[in-house]
C-alpha cells in the first residue's frame, strides 16, 4: 500500500468518526443543547460544607449541586423537555469578543455593559421574546424580581434606539472603589481617586490593569476639584453632567490622562490583573482599586485571618457596572426551543433562592431584589443584621434598590456601625453613593482606538528616556566586539595561510 | 501492507501541518492585511516608526541580554566544575539543578515572589532587577544542561596535549576547552535569550508594569488589533531566524578552528 492510500484511509476514518459521534448523541434523545459562556467563577458550583447552610426563617438555602446541573433538572421537570447545557467560561470581555470573532458559537453569554453595547451596535444580539416580560407567568422570575433601580437604568439607556432591557437581563452589578488597610490609610485618603498619586503611599497601591478602569480613575482624579464642587453636584442635571464628564474622550483629555497615568505609574505598586486580592490579604499593599464584588471577597478572606480591611468609594464619583445575559443571533439561529431554554436559564438563576446561593458563593451583588419574594432582603438581614447585644448600630436604608419608593421604610437594615466601611457598603452601596455613580458608555471604534493607544503608551518603555551615557556605552561595547572579531579573524587567516 | 520507515513520520507531519505551518500562515495573513482584508505593508512600517514598539523592543532586548549574561556567568562555572570533577554522582547533582523544572512554573515564581519580598521589603521598587532574577531562576537549567553536555563529551587528551606543549591551566582552558565548548554556550544562549524576550508572565507576576514583546502582543490582541499584533510576532520571528542563522555560521567556524587545534 502506498503512502497516499494510508493517508487517505486515515483521513476517511477521521471524517467518519467526526460525523458519527454527534449524530449518535443527539439522535438518541430529543434534547435541547444550550451553549452558555460565563465569567470564570461566576456561578454557584455547589459542594457546600454542611455548616455553610443559610438558615433563613423562610427556609434553608443550600448549594448541593452546581446551579447549571440544577437548571437542567428543573427545566426537564417544569417543561418536560430534556436540556443539555454546555457550560464554558471566559476571562475578560475582550477574550469573549475575540472568541466570538474566531467563530466560537454560544447561545447565551454574560459580558459587561460596554461589551453588550458593542455587540448590540454590531447587531449580534437576539432580542428577548415577549413572553419573557410576562409578569403573570409564575416561572418568569427575572421580570418579577429585578430591582426597580436596575430596571430603570436598563430602560433609560439605549443603543441605536433599542433600550438595554429589550435584549439584556442583568446578572450582577457593582461599583468601583478602594479596598484599604485602615491601620495605614485614613478613610479620608482612601475616599478619593487622588489616592493613586498620594506620595505617602508610594509603591503601596495597586490599580487594575485595563484601559477602561484606569481611564475612569484618571479622569476622576484629574477632575476631582470640579466633581466635588457644590456648583457641580448641586446642578439639576447633575447625573447627566457627571456621565458626560466621566466619559469625556476628547483628544485633550486623553492626552492629559496619559500624562497623569505615566506620572502615577511610578507611585503605584503595579497594575494588576489578578494578584490584587491576594496581595491585599497578605499585606504586600495597603490599598487596591477593586470592583465591589471582588472587594467583598477580599474582605471576607482577610477576615478569616482576623485581618480587617475597609472599602471606600471615591467622593468624586464611582463607576457603576453591570454584567448581563444576552442571547446571540449566531447561536440561537431562530430556534424557538433553544431561545426558550436560554430564557428559562435566566429565569432560573433569577429565582431568589438561587440568587442568594450565587451571591453567597461569588460575593457579587445580584440585580435581583426579589419583588414580592422577600428572601433576598432576608438574606441581607441574615448576613449583615446586628446581633441583639451589638453596641454600636446604625440604620442603613437600601430602599432605592428594593422598592419603587426610595423612602420606603420596609427596607432599612439595622447593622453594626463598622459595616458602613465594610462588605455591606461594597455589596449594597448607600443611596448617597448611588447618586454619584456613573456608567461608562461604549466608545465607538475611533474613540476606543484613541484610549487603547493611550494605554499602550503608558505601559511601554519610553525609548527617549534612556540617558545618553547608556547609548554611548552600548555603542562602545558593540564597537569593541566588532574590532575583536576582525582582529581574531585576521589572526586565524594568518594561521591557515 | 508495506510498512516503510516514512510511515512513522506521518503523525509528526500531521502535527507539523496543523500546529506549526497552519498557524504561521494565519500569522502571515494577518500581518500583511488590514481590517478590510486588503494587502498592506502598513503594519510593518508602523512597527518601525512607532516609538512604543521600538522602546518595547529595546527594553525586551535589555532584559533578555542581562538575563542571558547572568545565566551564562552562573551556569558555565557550574557546568565546567561538574563535568571535569571526578565525582561519581555527577548525574545526581545535575538532576538537582534540573529538578525545579519539575515544579509548576507559576508556583515557583510565586515562591520566589515571597522570598524577594522578604529580602527587598517592597518588590515594586526594583522591577527590572526582579524581572531579571525571575527569568534567571526560570531559565538557568536551560543554560547549564547544554554546556555540561558539551564539556563532558570533550576529549580529555586535548587538554593534556595542550599541557604537554607547555600551556598552563589558564592557557589550556582559554585556547582549548572554551572554544570547544562554544556550541554548548550558543545553544544555551538561544534557549535563554529568545524566551526571555517574550515571557511576560514573569514580569506580570513580579509586578513589572512595563511591557515586553509578549505583553505588547497580547495588548494589541485585547484591543482587537490582530493585524498589528501579528506583525509584532512576525518581526520577533524574524529576529529569531536572524539569530539562529548567525549562531549556525558561528558553529561552522568553531568546528573549523577546533579541528585545526588538533
Amino acid at each position: 500500500m502506498n503512502m497516499k492510500r494510508v493517508f487517505g484511509i486515515m483521513l476517511l476514518a477521521a471524517l467518519l468518526a467526526g460525523i458519527a459521534a454527534p449524530a449518535t448523541v443527539s439522535a438518541a434523545k430529543n434534547e435541547v443543547v444550550l451553549r452558555i459562556c460565563n465569567w470564570e467563577e461566576y456561578i454557584d458550583l455547589g459542594g457546600w460544607e454542611d455548616e455553610e447552610v443559610i438558615d433563613l426563617e423562610s427556609g434553608d438555602i443550600f448549594g448541593e449541586n452546581s446551579l447549571v446541573d440544577d437548571f437542567a433538572e428543573w427545566y426537564e421537570e417544569t417543561y418536560n423537555i430534556p436540556v443539555r447545557v454546555e457550560y464554558s467560561t471566559f476571562g475578560t470581555n475582550e477574550d469573549l469578543y475575540n472568541m466570538l470573532t474566531i467563530g466560537d458559537v454560544y447561545d447565551l453569554v454574560c459580558p459587561s455593559e460596554y461589551m453588550i453595547m458593542k455587540l448590540m451596535s454590531e447587531d449580534r444580539v437576539q432580542p428577548l421574546s415577549d413572553s419573557f416580560f410576562d409578569e403573570n407567568d409564575e416561572n418568569n422570575y427575572y421580570i418579577q424580581g429585578v430591582s426597580p433601580y436596575i430596571r430603570n437604568i436598563f430602560e433609560t439607556h439605549d443603543i441605536n434606539g433599542v433600550t438595554w432591557d429589550k435584549v439584556a437581563a442583568g446578572y450582577m452589578w457593582g461599583v468601583t472603589g478602594f479596598v484599604y488597610n485602615p491601620e495605614v490609610v485614613s478613610e479620608e485618603d482612601a475616599s478619593t481617586w487622588k489616592l493613586m498619586e498620594n506620595p505617602e503611599y508610594v509603591r503601596q497601591i495597586t490599580m487594575k490593569d485595563n484601559v477602561r478602569d484606569s481611564y475612569f480613575a484618571a479622569i476622576g482624579a484629574m477632575k476631582s476639584d470640579l466633581l466635588v464642587s457644590e456648583e457641580f453636584t448641586g446642578d439639576e442635571n447633575y447625573a447627566e453632567n457627571l456621565q458626560n464628564e466621566m466619559n469625556d474622550v476628547t483628544q485633550e483629555t486623553v492626552d492629559k490622562a496619559q500624562d497623569y497615568l505615566q506620572r502615577v505609574k511610578d507611585n503605584l505598586y503595579s497594575f494588576e490583573t489578578d494578584s490584587g486580592k491576594a496581595d491585599m490579604i497578605t499585606g504586600k499593599v495597603v490599598a487596591n482599586y477593586q470592583w465591589s464584588g471582588d472587594a467583598v471577597y477580599t474582605m471576607d478572606q482577610a477576615e478569616e485571618d482576623e485581618y480587617y480591611l475597609n472599602f471606600a468609594i471615591p467622593q468624586e464619583c464611582t463607576n457603576i457596572y453591570f454584567d448581563g445575559w444576552i442571547m446571540l443571533k449566531s447561536g440561537i439561529a431562530e430556534d424557538a426551543r433553544k431561545q426558550h431554554a436560554a430564557e428559562a436559564f435566566i429565569n432560573f438563576i433569577s429565582r431568589p433562592d438561587n440568587v442568594v446561593r450565587n451571591m453567597y458563593y461569588i460575593g457579587y451583588t445580584s440585580t435581583i431584589s426579589g419583588g414580592d419574594d422577600g428572601r433576598v432582603f432576608e438574606y441581607l438581614e441574615w448576613n449583615y443584621g446586628a446581633e441583639d447585644d451589638e453596641e454600636e448600630t446604625v440604620e442603613y436604608p437600601v430602599s432605592y434598590f428594593f422598592s419603587d419608593d426610595p423612602e420606603d421604610e420596609n427596607y432599612v437594615l439595622t447593622v453594626p456601625a463598622e459595616q458602613l466601611q465594610r462588605q455591606l457598603s461594597a455589596q449594597y452601596p448607600s443611596g448617597e453613593v448611588i447618586r454619584r455613580a456613573s456608567i461608562m458608555v461604549y466608545f465607538n471604534e475611533e474613540q476606543s482606538e484613541m484610549i487603547n493607544r493611550m494605554w499602550i503608551r503608558v505601559r511601554c518603555f519610553n525609548i527617549t528616556s534612556v540617558p545618553v551615557w547608556v547609548w554611548i556605552l552600548i555603542t562602545a561595547v558593540i564597537a569593541a566586539g566588532v574590532i575583536c572579531h576582525f582582529r581574531r579573524k585576521a589572526a586565524n587567516d594568518k594561521l591557515y595561510s | 501492507m508495506r510498512f516503510s520507515r516514512k510511515t512513522l513520520g506521518i503523525p509528526y507531519a500531521v502535527f507539523l501541518l496543523l500546529f506549526v505551518v497552519a498557524p504561521l500562515l494565519v500569522l502571515f495573513y494577518y500581518a500583511f492585511t488590514n481590517g478590510k482584508g486588503e494587502f498592506t505593508l502598513q503594519n510593518l512600517t508602523d512597527f518601525f516608526t512607532d516609538p512604543n514598539t521600538l522602546g518595547t523592543l529595546a527594553y525586551s532586548l535589555a532584559i533578555a541580554a542581562v538575563t542571558t549574561a547572568v545565566c551564562l556567568l552562573i551556569a558555565y562555572p557550574v557546568a565546567y566544575i561538574l563535568a571535569t570533577s571526578k565525582l561519581k554522582a555527577k548525574s545526581v547533582i545535575i538532576m538537582i539543578f534540573v529538578m525545579p523544572m519539575w515544579i509548576n512554573f507559576s508556583l515557583r515564581i510565586t515562591a520566589l515572589k515571597e522570598i524577594l519580598t522578604l529580602v527587598e521589603g517592597n518588590l515594586a521598587r526594583y522591577p527590572f532587577l526582579n524581572s531579571v532574577i525571575g527569568m534567571t531562576y526560570d531559565f538557568l537549567p536551560f543554560m547549564i544542561l547544554p554546556i555540561y553536555n558539551t564539556i563532558v563529551k570533550l576529549d580529555g587528551s586535548l587538554t593534556e596535549a595542550a599541557r604537554d606543549l607547555g600551556a598552563n591551566d589558564r592557557m589550556a582552558f582559554l585556547r582549548v576547552t572554551l572554544p570547544l565548548s562554544l556550541p554548548g554556550i550558543i545553544s544555551g544562549i538561544s534557549m535563554v535569550f529568545l524566551p526571555a524576550m517574550t515571557n511576560y508572565v514573569v514580569l506580570d507576576m513580579l509586578y513589572n508594569s512595563t511591557y515586553i514583546m509578549g505583553s505588547l502582543i497580547s495588548s494589541y490582541f485585547a484591543a482587537f488589533n490582530w493585524h498589528g499584533g501579528s506583525m509584532i510576532a512576525l518581526v520577533l520571528l524574524g529576529i529569531i531566524c536572524l539569530f539562529t542563522l548567525l549562531s549556525d555560521s558561528g558553529d561552522e567556524k568553531t568546528a573549523r578552528t577546533g579541528g585545526a587545534l588538533l
